[in-house]
């Protein structure tokens, strides 16, 4: 049972990550950001490259990985999104589906359809305590994913462009009056939601031992089901949701069978828009006048 | 200081300003009054460069500012208490007050400037001060009113532009915000005032435009205007 917990863990703060990519970007622009699974897998393919053929050590290739992911979701955001900024919803809606078939498409052609192992940076170590496996990927999983959630705590709640950032979420007019340039603001937040998918996208493409250009799509739907289900637009919603769903799969699993895991994901997205839209801590939107 | 010349804006095809001139001069409170509509609201988000405006032009201090962005616009000196407060309810007082310092770079941004400004602002509405760790949207309307004030101060503004202070507040309070935007003139913040309670506003500027439909229809000095029968009818319910 523990061993579960351990699973549900390291499965649960990959999908946080992947989770708060898709709030931050909806924080500030009200839009669910489709094209998020396809910069998880660009930040894989990145960090392979990066690790593989330029020989980078894991920390640096993991680095380039968050770097570049992160102008690719600048790149999207300027072509996809701001031009659609004052266009209908369901206009940004298919510009972003657009977006990521081109994308899928786009690693295919460049990177062909064969899956490709990941080369494994360091020796891979067993800790056995007790009856309780802890493989040295979970370590490493966990603590990326602690230590990247706790930086973002930081940035957004101490600094002044995190401030910036909740400013616009709240009120993009109003950041404006402060001289806030709010297009940067929205470029910086989608920076760091595909910064944060890469290092989930490198993590995982590692512990499976597997990167291919549809990689992103079933990792792109669970974290959009992680940020429903911690409420869509919290920061802190994201984690949390991310944590839920990653031990509820890994607990369906260990009762029911491993072909479960999918609808138990997305059985849970249906339950929480069904009961609650707003997700465990999202706000309903009530302002005072 | 300010000046705007033959100045339309439109939502859409419809056109809320027709060519609206004016004059604000530095060390001036100057009111816009006019009935819902008339285009108040409309010429200071045109002012701040929420809006652009089709035609005319805007001057501020020498530069032409039509086509800035708002948030250059702040950086030039001029600073908008929009209507209906928009402080930022999630975030803490002192929070929105920091965002009121966004705008700041180079010399008067460091951190003792910045202290020296919050304490200003603490001692002009010393509530603030209790309230800092609060979060905004736990204050009462006139609270917040003082907050997007006091926020719009942190920039330290060459001008304010004030949209419709009193909404919503209580007589007593009103008293109190109108005292205080006073106290900020004095201290040579100009004021361009939109103020629906004609009086209120007449009694506060020292001149003001009346405003209908998009046009400027009457200006002058407050006593002359408190005088005019064609103000006192429409406006002062007399």
């Amino acid at each position: 049972m523990l061993q579960q917990v351990v699973n549900g863990l390291t499965l649960g703060s990959s999908y946080a990550l992947i989770a708060l990519g898709y709030t931050m970007v909806y924080g500030v622009l009200r839009l669910i950001n489709f094209a998020h699974g396809e910069i998880y897998m660009a930040g894989a393919f990145i960090g392979l490259m990066a690790s593989q053929v330029a020989g980078l050590p894991f920390a640096v290739a993991m680095l380039t990985a968050m770097a570049g992911a992160a102008v690719v979701g600048v790149i999207v955001e300027r072509i996809a999104y701001r031009p659609l900024r004052k266009a209908p919803r369901l206009a940004v809606l298919i510009s972003a589906i657009g977006m990521s078939i081109f994308l899928r498409n786009l690693a295919l052609a460049l990177m062909g359809p064969q899956t490709r192992a990941f080369p494994i940076p360091f020796e891979v170590k067993q800790l056995h305590v007790g009856k309780l496996r802890i493989s040295s990927f979970d370590v490493l999983i966990l603590l990326t994913s602690v230590g990247l959630m706790i930086g973002l705590h930081f940035l957004v709640q101490k600094t002044k462009i995190g401030k910036a950032m909740r400013a616009v979420a709240e009120d993009k007019e109003t950041a404006s009056l402060m001289g806030i340039s709010v297009n940067r603001i929205i470029a910086f937040t989608f920076a760091i939601g595909s910064a944060l998918a890469a290092a989930a996208g490198v993590l995982i493409g590692m512990n499976f031992n597997a990167v291919d250009p549809s990689m992103g799509m079933m990792p792109g739907l669970k974290g959009f089901t992680a940020a429903v289900l911690g409420g869509v637009g919290s920061i802190p919603g994201a984690m949390l949701g991310g944590l839920l769903l990653g031990m509820a799969e890994v607990m369906g699993v260990a009762l029911l069978r491993s072909e479960w895991r999918d609808a138990i994901a997305f059985g849970i997205l249906a339950l929480v828009l069904l009961v609650k839209p707003s997700g465990i801590l999202g706000r309903n939107l009530q302002e005072k006048v | 200081m300010l000046s705007l010349k033959n100045v339309v804006t439109c939502y859409g095809t419809i056109k809320a300003l027709k060519g609206i001139s004016m004059e604000i001069a530095e060390g001036e409170i100057v009111a816009l009054i006019g009935a819902n509509g008339a285009g108040k609201t409309t010429t200071l988000k045109t002012i701040s460069g929420l809006l652009t405006p089709t035609e005319g032009e805007i001057i501020f201090d020498g530069v032409d500012i039509t086509r800035r962005q708002p948030e250059d616009i702040v950086k030039m000196g001029i600073s908008h208490v929009p209507e209906g407060r928009r402080v930022f309810s999630r975030m803490t007082v002192m929070e929105n007050l920091e965002l009121g310092a966004y705008s700041r770079q180079g010399r008067g941004s460091g951190r003792k400037q910045i202290q020296e400004d919050l304490d200003k602002v603490f001692s002009l509405f010393p509530k603030l001060k209790e309230r800092q760790k609060q979060p905004a949207g736990t204050l009462s309307g006139g609270e917040q009113q003082m907050l997007a004030m006091g926020r719009a101060l942190m920039s330290r503004p060459k001008m304010l532009l004030l949209d419709e202070p009193s909404m919503g507040l209580a007589p007593m309070i009103v008293k109190d915000v109108f005292r205080i935007i006073q106290e900020i003139n004095r201290a040579g913040t100009t004021v361009l005032l939109v103020e629906q309670n004609a009086h209120l506003a007449l009694n506060t500027a020292s001149r003001a435009y009346v405003l209908e439909t998009g046009k400027v229809v009457l200006q002058g000095g407050s006593q002359e205007l408190l005088k005019n029968d064609q103000v006192r009818q429409a406006y002062l319910g007399e």
